[in-house]
């Protein structure tokens, strides 16, 4: 090379290193405090301005104006069910799976693993259904409510000692802020500002610690189905606006739980720990006293769940769920030395609650799955009754209908279509596949064979796949199976690009089930029911049914790609219902369609959960509430220090305690 | 006048290097011990399968190996998928029909204990499995054998093809030299610098939905990400080979450049690139393996070695998946290490290239 471009690439060398050294010397972007200046936006301004464009929802009244013959409840007369004789204290050692993403509990990524800890076990809510006694509600930050049926309107007080964990008082301020909060469409959350518009008609603001809440339809469940929401602190909120998700994206929030969460305690990517508020103001009131226990509650992250359960044998994590087979029976089977020597107890306990709907979940928008004798085919082609057997080692039962476990039959008589690959093969044929090719796959005249591709994503049951694909061939049908992870495959699903997919949605404990989300059309397609002007509208009330609708709407929850217009309007009629009655009625129906279209392979649910914790972990007679999903969600238990020493010093001795290997079925139907 | 066959000689170079490999002996005997497990893995369908190999029914021969299925309905079974040959061989005890089984009557996918749980068996040599089962009543035996061709299929094609672009670029860049040498080395050395295991599995998760993940979709990925290996070592050699008297005399001699590249140059520096070859085997085996173990690598239920032993961790309890995927593991990559060591000593360009 000449000197001449040898020297050239020397200028270009320099030039290029001196802009990526004065890139680097740019000013550090700012932790977390909350910067004030022209760009930041001002949220009380904002709500203000909110409060007066919309006067039909937001009402300021006076506490004359309140309505003088209400019938005022307080939840007293319901029985406890923590022991009020927990002792205080102790750190207890937990794991995640990943470190979250957010400290948001609201926005992208926020439904990570620390929500549950931040929000739904731990945040108290203004009323919350008591977990032994469906249909009524207990006290939490209202300490009293009044429901008006005639009126559609319910009515709270709250509790004068209900306090931020700050120290600030909870009052409507904070109420009238959280619907401004969760309408607003800054959130970046179109179900929330969908569900807080269209299942709320009015807030009422009476004093500082009275609201009242109107309406659309009247419930048989009013309050519980409009009441169990968690307050925002307004005072904390002061910038919230657009580009709220990054200013908040670690910023730790006042909360009216019992745990909160130190600066010092978030270790990135290692660990997270909740600390207690010693002075929390629920602690010594009915419903909320012997709860909350552990001083910390340390969430360690351990992204193997192998060997998160090898550190749960050897004593360094407190507590782990053994719901998996694999690790009920074999990991720490009952002869695993830890347990035969006492050290840890293995428990079952049956529960009530509405089951996630696990199944295989049919896209029948695709080609050939669009057949519904295909879809029957594959129905009685999929043996998840061995799945069942074997690989739950028969603790799994198959849902009866798609909304199992809700306190009563969704539907009489309906249930699974069982394994049978000869009827499976009859209906294929009826769809044209008549020939079996040479490697036993189904194939109709035009030589296409009858494979499609299984997504799915959990982890766990990645090992039940094979059997399904195995057994299908039986049947003539060919599983091409698709392992993605979780987030490829959710998106995936989300965007309708899946042929069949196994997942589930999770339940919330509600008194009757929910179907508008899954099942009706307007979340299959964006031109499913047109005016009569031609514009796309979204109900079945509205418009009418396009016979032939082209675009897809993605990011809903209809994965089936459901259809039926006379299921649309049966599911908006049961959306008004207002009686037990007619919600059954209505339900009935609504399952006999969906069970015809056999878009949904019934799949599994296990009537109980597992776990395995330490001696030392001490729960409440009957071990836990009828309506918990998690052993850990109503946060019943509590460390006994003495017995932790003990048990340090016996593994170390080899001392052995007698083996416990516990049944709960009280709650068992 | 009778026709012969012109005999193929090596030359006699070649020749001597061949013997010395020949000589040293640990490298020699796992270079036939390799033949044979590759021999065994071509004829794995007659040596573990749960089809059979010969049957006799009703006067007809049946030879289910290869081919289509035959259903139940065809040996006087009721149903219509394929049979299941060992529960033929139980029901034609004492009738004049028999089944001849494969030595190890099962299948890598099939679930071999149907009515019964899914979980780990040690080995039981009275059924066949001579290596136990995996956790979804999966013979280890068969798995082991189906993942090894595999293995031995997507690390011949990821030589080939990664060979084949890194020879091709590194001897075009040695040639011609200049610009254009210059300007492929940046964009080799850029490329070089991403990290291949994160990046294959970042690539891997996103696989658009239309084509899906198999071991050609894989092996693409993966040559896409290491094929600038061998560019390093072309380039230098041609280089050298360049400067030699012999290319400028057929340079004056009026060669044309492909002349000289097919004919002189790449004979001369081939040899030396086949001691590489070994360890490059050993390497997309590890790849392979180590893709597959992490979830990344081929969809189930694909046997591999990888998948094998990540149950094998997950089930440590059952410590016979992790034994033989583990031995299987390391023996395989001790032979080709043997017998990369061997060639590379018998190739030694020391030994046999002459200077002018």
């Amino acid at each position: 090379m000449s000197l001449r471009t040898s020297s050239l690439f020397c200028l270009f060398g320099i030039l290029v290193s001196g802009v990526f050294g004065l890139s680097g010397c740019g000013k550090k972007a700012d932790s977390g405090a909350a910067k004030v200046d022209a760009s930041t936006p001002d949220m009380e301004a904002d709500l203000a301005q909110t409060i007066k464009a919309q006067p039909d929802f937001y009402q300021f009244k006076t506490i004359a104006d309140l309505p003088t013959n209400l019938a005022w409840e307080d939840g007293q007369d319901l029985p406890e069910f923590a022991d009020p004789n927990a002792k205080k204290g102790g750190t207890f050692n937990y794991f995640i799976q990943d470190f979250p993403r957010t400290l948001r509990t609201l926005g992208p990524d926020a439904t990570g693993g620390i929500r549950p800890y931040m929000l739904d076990y731990v945040g108290v809510r203004i009323v919350q259904s008591h977990p032994n006694v469906a249909g009524r509600v207990m006290p939490g930050v209202a300490r009293q409510w009044a429901a008006d049926p005639a009126a559609k309107t319910i009515y709270y007080r709250i509790d004068p000692d209900a306090r931020w964990s700050d120290g600030k008082p909870v009052t409507t301020d904070d109420v009238v802020f959280m619907f401004y909060f969760l309408r607003s469409p800054h959130l970046n959350e179109p179900w929330y500002n969908n569900f807080y518009t269209t299942k709320y008609k009015t807030l009422t603001v009476y004093d500082p610690m009275t609201f009242a809440l109107t309406v659309p339809e009247n419930k048989p469940d009013l309050v519980s189905a409009y009441s169990e929401f968690v307050v925002y602190p307004r005072h904390a909120f002061k910038d919230f606006g657009p580009g709220w998700l990054e200013r908040y994206q670690w910023r730790i929030l006042p909360t009216t739980g019992a745990y909160t969460l130190l600066e010092k305690d978030v270790e990135k990517g290692r660990a997270i720990t909740l600390t207690r508020l010693t002075d929390w103001w629920a602690q010594d009131k009915k419903f909320y006293r012997g709860r909350f226990n552990p001083d910390r509650f340390r969430l360690e992250v351990i992204r193997d769940p192998d060997k998160t359960a090898e550190s749960f044998a050897r004593g360094d994590l407190d507590m782990f769920g053994l719901s998996l087979s694999k690790y009920w029976y074999e990991t720490i089977s009952d002869a695993h030395p830890a347990v035969q020597a006492g050290y840890l107890v293995k428990t079952k306990f049956f529960n009530q609650v509405p089951r996630p709907d696990w199944g295989l979940w049919i896209n029948s928008h695709k080609p050939t799955l669009n057949q519904l004798d295909v879809r029957i085919g594959v129905q009685h082609a999929t043996n998840l009754d061995l799945v069942c057997a074997q690989f739950f080692r028969g603790d799994a039962v198959r849902l009866q209908t798609r909304s199992d476990g809700y306190g009563y039959r969704t539907h009489p008589t309906l249930t699974y279509r069982p394994f049978n690959p000869s009827l499976a093969r009859e209906h294929f044929a009826k769809a044209g596949f008549t020939q079996q090719g040479s490697d036993g796959i189904l194939q109709n005249a035009t030589g296409q064979r009858l494979s499609f591709t299984l997504t799915a994503y959990s982890p766990a049951l990645r090992d039940m796949l094979p059997i399904l694909k195995e057994e299908a061939l039986k049947a003539g049908l060919e599983l091409k199976l698709e392992v993605l992870d979780s987030t490829t495959g959710w998106k995936k699903v989300q965007e309708k690009n899946h042929e069949i997919t196994l997942v589930a949605l999770a339940r919330s404990v509600e008194a009757y089930p929910r179907f508008w989300e899954m099942y009706h059309g307007s979340n299959a397609y964006e031109d499913a029911y047109f005016d009569a002007a031609g514009k796309p509208v979204q109900t079945f009330a509205a418009g009418k049914p396009n016979p032939t609708p082209q675009k897809v709407r993605v990011q809903t929850n209809n994965m089936t790609m459901t259809f039926i217009p006379e299921l649309d309007r049966l599911i908006e009629a049961y959306d008004k219902a207002e009686t037990m009655d007619e919600i059954k009625r209505l339900g009935a129906e609504v399952e006999q369609i969906i069970y015809d279209d056999a878009a949904w392979v019934n799949g599994w649910a296990l009537p109980f959960y597992r776990v395995g914790y330490a001696r030392y972990v001490k729960w409440p007679k009957g071990f836990n509430v009828a309506q918990s999903r998690a052993p850990d969600e109503f946060f019943l238990f509590w460390i006994d220090q003495d017995e932790k020493k003990a048990t340090e010093e016996a593994r170390r001795s080899g001392k052995t305690f007698p083996a416990q290997i516990l049944i709960f079925d009280q709650f068992k139907n | 006048m009778a026709f012969r066959f012109p005999r193929f000689r090596f030359n006699p170079i070649t020749q001597k290097k061949l013997r010395r490999f020949q000589q040293i002996r640990r490298g020699y005997y796992a270079f036939l011990l390799l033949c044979g497990l590759v021999c065994l893995s071509i004829v794995a369908e007659l040596l573990v399968n749960n089809r059979a190999l010969i049957v006799k029914y009703e006067g007809r021969w049946f030879f289910p190996t290869y081919g289509a299925i035959h259903t139940g309905r065809e040996f006087g079974l009721p149903y219509e998928y394929e049979v299941n040959y060992r529960d033929l061989k139980e029901t034609f005890a004492g009738t004049p029909n028999w089944v001849l089984l494969a030595p190890v009557p099962y299948s890598p996918i099939e679930n071999a204990y149907r009515n019964e749980t899914f979980r780990p068996r040690p080995p039981d040599w009275s059924k066949g499995h001579y290596l136990g089962t995996d956790q979804i009543n999966r013979d280890i035996l068969a798995r082991l054998l189906y993942g090894f061709r595999n293995a031995l299929i997507f690390s011949s094609s990821f030589i080939v093809l990664t060979y084949l672009i890194g020879i091709t670029l590194g001897c075009l860049m040695g040639y011609f030299g200049g610009w254009f040498d210059l300007f492929i080395q940046r964009l080799i050395e850029i490329w070089s610098n991403v990290p291949f295991l994160f990046v294959v599995i970042i690539v891997a998760s996103v696989v658009p939905p239309g084509i899906g993940m198999s071991l050609w979709v894989l092996l693409s990925i993966v040559v896409l990400f290491s094929w600038t290996g061998m560019t390093y070592y072309m380039r230098s050699a041609t280089y050298r080979e360049k400067a030699r008297d012999y290319v400028h005399a057929a340079q004056v001699l009026g060669a044309p450049t492909r002349r000289i590249i097919f004919s002189h140059i790449l004979p001369n520096t081939l040899s030396t690139i086949v001691t590489f070859i070994p360890f490059t085997v050993a390497g997309a085996i590890s790849s392979l393996t180590a893709l597959d173990f992490l979830g990344f690598g081929l969809p189930p239920p694909t046997p591999s070695w990888g998948e094998l032993l990540r149950q094998g961790t997950s089930n440590l309890n059952a410590p016979w998946i992790v034994a033989s995927a583990f031995s299987a593991l390391v023996f395989v990559l001790v032979i080709v290490t043997f017998i990369g060591e061997a060639i590379r000593e018998a190739f030694d360009p020391k030994k046999f290239t002459t200077y002018q």
